[in-house]
């Protein structure tokens, strides 16, 4: 044990003397290889251990105060936490004050033999429930004497399948920087659009509730989507100048050119 | 320096030695204690490593280098909707497993006319449990908000542009997660076994058979069966507290962890 001690240390001498070893981030934080030899004495470890951890903390905290950090992130405690406190509080209770006042009530037993006027899934299933109902858009091939390639059931589900799939493959159509909804009214567009048509179809899905004519409300259920997105559209065209301008001010002011 | 070769491993000796306060004398022998059974300084290496990790300090924000704070904390409630939708999945979960103590599952004939035990077991929770009503109120209005709640929160994701890169993966758990918060919304709204719940599941049962080439099967798996039975409700039943509670609540936690990871995508 003692005999083997001092050729590690000449090793570890050695490595850093070439540049080699792990580059700490200051001379606090103890190397890979620093690591590694203390842990022959177990106690000694342990000991050092929590007298560093106790050090280094003093130190973090004397040298940034949230008052003058000079590396800055959003403090956890109390900044963070009292305000994530007070929104669960609030939301908690506004929960509970929900539920006292505006409580469920169960309909009738299930009975297999009366099909009810009216199904519905609940709330939030209404847009894929619309999307079932989608059958007057599933084409008819000509080739098949005017068959359709597949049940309107089956093209109900691909419908879902595809809106999924639509939003799941957002991050890897819309690359770039851009942020804000103004500096890309396209991807804006496309998602005004789509909450309008979460709209319409939720609103389609219930059609025999809906006193209108039917063929109008399947038209406006595309309809409505596409010209929100395009008025979406250009009214950021509009915005984008004015609001381009703002922040390359506020850049080059932070920041001036050479 | 004595000529005798000093013991490495006299814990007790080198603690004497020490001019230790009580506290760190009892915890120092604690630790012995346990390390000499356990090896536990093999793991307080990880321990002090992620110490490390831990106390990095993270560089300034792009809202902290631009002095945005104004204008981008002025939106903190869009911003916390995550919070939102993971609070109201915990008031639900809890809700959920008193609700469980009471609700059975079975579609068999209940004691009056035209009910099932299930559909029963709901109307003693409402009736004759105390605060069951309410019970069943926060259960219910806590999973509208959680679905609420999480469409919501994908918008503030989508219009800051926050899915773009590094963070496609997470959009990507997101899109499975608010998948599942729905199944989890339609296998609980099957549960009181009422006339919506049923016919809810006839369009479940019939948009699984609508599937190409594996739609009877599925049906078979999700539903036990092409009508609904008892082993319907069994099975949804099955999927709302025990399969989706544990796949749901990992998948939160990785979400939750690649957000700590990587931190809050600000709009720029």
């Amino acid at each position: 044990m003692t005999d083997d001690t001092p050729n590690r240390e000449t090793d570890a001498e050695k490595a850093r003397a070439d540049g080699s070893g792990i580059v700490a981030p200051d001379d606090e934080t103890p190397t890979w290889r620093e690591r590694k030899t203390r842990t022959q004495g177990l106690s000694q470890l342990t000991y050092e251990y929590f007298e560093r951890a106790r050090r280094e903390d003093q130190d973090l905290r004397q040298e940034s105060d949230y008052v003058e950090r000079d590396v800055l992130a959003f403090p956890t405690w109390p900044h963070e936490v009292i305000r994530n406190l007070a929104v669960a509080s609030f939301f908690v209770g506004m929960l509970i004050f929900l539920s006292a006042t505006l409580p469920p009530h169960i309909g009738d037993p299930a009975n297999p033999s009366s099909t009810p006027a009216i199904i519905l899934p609940d709330w939030y299933l209404y847009w894929s429930f619309g999307l079932l109902k989608l059958g007057p858009l599933n084409p008819e091939l000509s080739i098949l004497g005017g068959q359709k390639l597949m049940a309107d059931r089956t093209y109900g589900v691909l419908a879902n399948l595809v809106v999924v799939g639509f939003v799941a493959i957002v991050p890897f159509l819309n690359k770039g920087s851009a942020r804000r909804p103004v500096e890309q009214p396209f991807w804006a567009a496309v998602g005004v659009g789509g909450v309008l048509f979460a709209f319409t179809i939720s609103v389609y899905s219930a059609k025999n509730l809906i006193p209108m004519n039917l063929h109008l409300l399947f038209d406006l259920t595309f309809l409505v989507p596409i010209v929100g997105g395009f008025v979406t559209w250009a009214v950021l065209k509009t915005m984008r100048e004015g609001y381009m301008y703002d922040l390359n001010r506020r850049y080059y002011r932070l920041r001036p050119p050479k | 320096m004595s000529l005798e070769k000093k013991d490495e491993y006299d814990h007790n000796g080198w603690m004497k030695t020490k001019d230790l306060s009580p506290v760190e004398t009892a915890f120092l022998t604690t630790l012995i204690w346990l390390d000499k059974r356990l090896r536990i300084v093999d793991y307080l290496e990880l321990m002090e490593n992620l110490y490390y990790k831990v106390n990095l300090q993270m560089p300034k924000s792009h809202t902290e280098q631009y002095n945005l704070d104004n204008k981008f904390w002025y939106w903190y409630p869009l911003y916390t909707l995550g919070l939102f939708s993971t609070l109201a999945y915990v008031v639900a979960a809890i809700s959920g497993a008193l609700l469980g103590f009471y609700y059975s599952p079975s579609a068999a004939a209940g004691t009056e006319a035209a009910g099932t035990v299930a559909y029963e077991s709901i109307g003693f929770i409402m009736r004759d449990l105390q605060f069951g009503f309410m019970l069943r109120s926060i259960h219910r209005w806590a999973a509208q908000v959680m679905v609420a709640a999480v469409f919501l929160h994908m918008l503030r994701v989508y219009f800051t542009g926050a899915y773009k890169e590094p963070r496609e993966l997470n959009w990507l758990i997101g899109i499975v997660l608010i998948s599942l918060t729905m199944v989890f919304g339609y296998t609980g709204y099957l549960l009181p076994w009422d006339q919506l719940a049923f016919w809810a599941g006839q369009i479940g049962v019939e948009m699984s058979l609508s599937i190409p080439l594996a739609g009877e099967w599925v049906a078979q798996l999700l539903f036990g069966g092409f009508s609904l039975s008892q082993a319907t409700l069994q099975r949804m039943y099955i999927l709302h507290v025990f399969l989706l509670p544990f796949v749901v609540t990992t998948l939160i936690a990785i979400h939750i962890g690649i957000v700590w990871v990587q931190g809050i995508a600000e709009p720029h």
